[in-house]
């Protein structure tokens, strides 16, 4: 290697132990999101929910002993490289006591088996849905505040009997989200008695799904079921199916349930369209979150803003709770959220680090659902169909 | 502790620079020496990482697998796997001349890619493999790491060696005729389709490999891994700024790379924090950008071919 | 299935989709055969002609299509800009170098977009739009301007490389360059005036995909590949070619859904280019071997 490369690597090495120099006051997590790659359109508004959990903690005290909550923002590309590398990151370099995501499960199947769970570290992902998630052997490290695709693919299947729905066909994207629905959603509404007329999967980013959606309306459905992101390529198929006339009704999950098909569609032209999404059980959980989320200039019907806000909220109790102890953080976890103790929504943490310091059970209740966290630290989802109503989502009924 | 946290991340960039190495090595064995612009890393990649997570991996419902294998010998089988898919793809697509074989090779690539994404019974699908054994994984995290780091090194130093002996022995002499000369090659009644052949399978075997100590190293393999940018231009960026031609040059494009990556991050998380998510586009921005320098000051790459004998290498080149 | 179902749902999008791949393909195929390297930032600039074409139409309110020759003639400066500063000092090495420069810009220029624009997908013209129905076709007003603003555009450059002096010397550079620096053409004016149509259809591709669908920051890289699959399937060089070639893409893309299952249509361009290569590979209209 000649002198002006080393000079230049020993140059960066430099720039490298200056950032890192210590900022001792402070305490870390990281939110590592797909902020580049396939997601781009769906990772901002994902870390903002989060820096406003943390600007909340903030503004009512801080965290322990009044120490500021820093969010670190890392890039995780939305594959294993860039997952991986931001992880590693994120827990040596900025000594993070727990992390927000990685957005995209290849990401965080990956951080977690080579990064946070040999480190120790929790990891709470908002939106890697994979079942492969479930089955790790983590240490019980590795949670996640979006539920399992599993559950939400049965509970829509079953709400859609129930409301009358017997003959549907279904198109999904074909990552791991898209078949993780599209798979228990079939299977559990075949149970139903239902009949799927059209199953089909797509590739992203195409300028064209008319074929794909020929096909899928040849079965004979009039409604037809998108499992795919409401500003991405699910927009795409919603457009060119509305314009088409292929279906009469169109069925999303929670990735749908974004505001760029109202938006860009418009709201007149989506009066059959109803998108499932996870929400608060019995409580105003999701509406307090709405109206902060709004506040801070966010936009509460993002896709999976709900879930990201909600991890960094319970890290921040569970970080306070066990005193700033890394180790400590996966138990205290678990402490602050399984459905005893006092209720705490989201944003009262003034009140929640009173009676964490009084050392009084508290249970926090999110906007995403309740939270509590079973074995394998995946939480029970609750969800509801919602319909366009003005230019806003707006509930329809509960789904069980 | 911050130093420490320091040596942690410099023992993943390791890690990494050396699975990237590797697959930079087996791009110069077939660009570098052999003239062929295989644009289809990625697939090689996820043949290897696939094979050994197949063979490797815990037995799962409904797909193959479950043989439960020692990691080596499921590096064996990823090295197996992708020459034995390289030489169909070899045997059609050599025929093309470099920008052809580059689209061609593209494609196989998406094809695989597609299929790795689409058959659940084979892959898992779209969820991926999970749970792979990583040699020394029981370990705590820094020592496991330097354990990998050491795994990576030996058999990094193994195939450098290797393709090293055989660049310098009258196999790498011939190469270099076909790369430079083609028709005086033939002429003297070089094999020329057969010598094209070998250096890629032999190109394609290495990526198979680093793809297989990818997947280990991360315990699991998803096809998000695979995408282009990252497992295929990503790796010629690599050795186009290392110097294509030289293996020391492509092991050090492989490190350039990372550093330039990591380094990016770090000078754009200087940025205020309301431009936390911006500062990630910038970072892009700039990694682009250095891309741009280097091949401004430095077109041949870091370290050039060797000039053996007459200096015609790039003369004749596309 | 009858036939005018085979047509509106198949054969029409997949020649609307052809149309943009076309567009996009002729600037590859023409950067291919004079400047002779594969120019991968292609995606990405048209991305940015379609958000210069939304910056336009959200400042001035419009049309979409007004706003066209705006965006066409900014990327066509840009693209001469991208190649003053970053391509044409590596213009005498090897052309690998200037293939990964080319990686590099398509990484800037996506982040410019990224920064500016931001990420979220945007449209042209909010609600949507249903085709209306001739003699049983289904066609929007869109799709009848995207395929005729194409063949208008392509005649056009066919007109210039044709007759007029600068097409001839583009021609000329393409067949045989060292013949044509010998014979006095000037080969730094040929480059430049390759970029400003290259990156003149860039947006256009980018504008009309934007039209007919979304934006996205991601849009261009995304429709690289297939672009790059028209413009060899037609023959490296020839502009009919890259047209033909993006064509028969887009119905490939379209109709690969009766045969394969629908996660493979992606594949589709592939599948073609390939066995087009090994039967034919000098492309559908003998192009050039590079």
């Amino acid at each position: 290697m000649n002198s002006k490369a080393l000079a230049l690597v020993g140059g960066l090495m430099a720039a490298t132990a200056l950032a890192a120099a210590p900022a001792k006051a402070d305490v870390k997590i990281g939110l590592l999101g797909g902020v580049s790659g396939p997601i781009a359109a769906m990772a901002p508004s994902m870390v903002e929910a989060a820096q406003l959990a943390i600007s909340q903690v903030n503004a009512q005290g801080g965290i322990l002993d009044g120490e500021q909550l820093v969010g670190v923002v890392g890039d995780s590309a939305c594959n294993p490289q860039g997952g991986t590398d931001a992880a590693t990151k994120a827990v040596n370099i900025e000594g993070v006591t727990a992390i927000v995501g990685p957005h995209c499960s290849g990401a965080v199947l990956a951080a977690a088996g080579s990064v946070t769970i040999p480190a120790g570290v929790v990891l709470v992902t908002p939106s890697g849905t994979s079942p492969e998630i479930t089955g790790l052997d983590d240490n019980d490290t590795v949670f996640r505040t979006v539920p399992s695709d599993d559950y939400q693919g049965r509970a829509l299947a079953r709400t859609l009997k129930e409301q009358g729905y017997d003959k549907v066909a279904v198109a999904y994207i074909n990552n791991d989200y898209g078949t993780g629905l599209a798979n228990s959603f079939k299977s559990e509404f075949e149970a139903q008695g239902g009949e799927i007329a059209g199953y089909a999967a797509h590739e992203e980013g195409k300028a064209s799904y008319r074929s794909n959606l020929a096909e899928l309306s040849s079965g004979g459905a009039e409604t037809l079921v998108i499992f795919d992101y409401g500003d991405g390529t699910g927009l795409t198929l919603l457009r060119q199916a509305l314009e088409n006339g292929f279906f009469t009704n169109f069925i999303g999950g929670d990735g749908m349930k974004s505001d760029a098909p109202i938006k860009e569609l418009g709201a007149e032209n989506l009066t059959t369209f109803f998108a499932s999404s996870p929400v608060g059980e019995k409580s105003d959980a999701l509406d307090t979150f709405n109206e902060a989320f709004k506040g801070a200039g966010g936009d509460p019907d993002a896709i999976f803003v709900t879930t990201s806000y909600d991890a960094a909220f319970l890290l921040a109790l569970a970080v306070e709770k066990a005193g700033g102890d890394k180790a400590g953080v996966a138990a205290a976890l678990r402490e602050v959220s399984n459905g005893e103790g006092e209720a705490i929504l989201p944003g009262e943490w003034e009140k929640a680090k009173k009676l964490i310091a009084d050392g009084t059970a508290i249970d926090y209740k999110g906007a995403a659902g309740d939270q509590n966290f079973d074995e394998a630290g995946d939480v029970p989802g609750t969800y509801a169909l919602f319909k366009v109503e003005g230019d806003a989502f707006a509930v329809v009924s509960e789904m069980k | 502790m911050e130093l420490i946290g320091l040596a942690n991340y410099a023992l993943f960039m390791g890690i990494f620079i050396g699975i990237y190495a590797l697959l930079a090595l087996g791009l110069n064995i077939q660009w570098g020496f052999a003239g062929l612009f295989n644009a289809g890393i990625a697939g090689f990649f996820a043949v290897g990482a696939y094979a050994s997570a197949i063979v490797t991996g815990p037995a799962a419902e409904g797909r193959l697998g479950g043989f439960d294998m020692p990691f080596f010998v499921g590096w064996l089988m990823a090295m197996v796997a992708a020459a034995l898919i390289a030489w169909p793809i070899g045997k059609i697509c050599l025929r093309f001349r470099s920008d052809y074989l580059a689209i061609a090779s593209i494609g196989v690539a998406e094809i695989i890619r597609l299929v790795v994404k689409s058959e659940p019974a084979l892959t898992n699908g779209a969820r991926g493999i999970t749970s792979l054994p990583r040699p020394f994984g029981d370990l705590p995290y820094v020592q496991s790491q330097m354990a990998y780091l050491a795994i990576v090194a030996i058999v990094l130093l193994g195939a450098y060696s290797l393709v090293e002996r055989q660049f310098n022995a009258p196999w790498g002499r011939m190469m270099r005729a076909i790369r430079d000369n083609e028709l005086a090659a033939r002429a003297m009644g070089k094999n020329i389709e057969r010598r094209r052949l070998e250096a890629f399978i032999f190109g394609s075997a290495l990526m198979g490999l680093g793809g297989a100590l990818f997947a280990h190293f991360n315990r699991s393999i998803t096809p998000e891994a695979i995408d282009p940018m990252v497992a295929t231009f990503l790796v010629w960026i690599m050795l186009i700024l290392g110097g294509s031609g030289n293996n020391r040059g492509a092991i050090l494009g492989a490190a350039m790379v990372w550093i330039i990556w990591s380094m990016s991050e770090i000078a754009t998380d200087q940025l205020p924090a309301e431009y936390a998510v911006k500062a990630k586009y910038i970072r892009l921005f700039l990694i682009g950008l250095m891309l741009q320098l280097v091949l401004r000051f430095r077109p041949e790459g870091l370290l050039p071919e060797p000039q053996r004998g007459k200096a015609v290498a790039d003369s004749n080149r596309e | 299935m009858d036939m005018l179902e085979l047509l509106n749902f198949y054969i029409i999008p997949g020649l609307v989709l052809g149309s943009i791949y076309a567009l996009g393909a002729v600037g590859i195929t023409l950067a291919f055969a004079i400047l002779r390297y594969a120019h991968l930032a292609h995606g990405d600039l048209a991305t940015l002609g379609a958000f210069i074409a939304l910056a336009i139409v959200q400042a001035s309110g419009m049309p979409p299509l007004a706003a066209l020759p705006f965006a066409m003639i900014a990327t066509a400066v840009v693209a001469v800009g991208i190649d003053k500063g970053f391509y044409e000092h590596l213009r005498e090495k090897p052309k690998i170098i200037t293939v990964m420069a080319s990686l590099g810009i398509a990484l800037m220029v996506r982040a410019v977009v990224q920064v500016v624009w931001g990420v979220d997908a945007e449209s042209y013209v909010r609600g949507i739009v249903r085709p209306e129905t001739y003699w049983g076709l289904r066609i929007k007003d869109r799709e009848i301007w995207t395929v005729v603003f194409m063949i208008v555009l392509v005649a056009a450059l066919q007109i210039f490389l044709a007759r007029s002096k600068w097409g001839k010397a583009m021609r000329a550079m393409s067949d045989n360059p060292s013949l044509a620096l010998l014979s006095g053409i000037d080969n730094r004016k040929v480059v430049v005036l390759t970029w400003i149509i290259a990156g003149g259809l860039c947006a256009a591709a980018g504008v009309f995909l934007g039209i007919n669908t979304e934006l996205k920051s991601m849009m261009g890289w995304q429709m690289l590949l297939p672009m790059f699959a028209a413009a060899i399937l037609g023959g490296v060089g020839r502009v009919e070619g890259a047209v033909l070639g993006g064509l028969i893409v887009g119905v490939a893309e379209e109709l690969s859904v009766l045969v394969l299952p629908s996660e493979y249509k992606a594949a589709m361009a592939f599948a073609i280019l390939l066995f087009m290569l090994l039967v034919r590979p000098t492309g559908l209209l003998r192009g050039k071997v590079l």
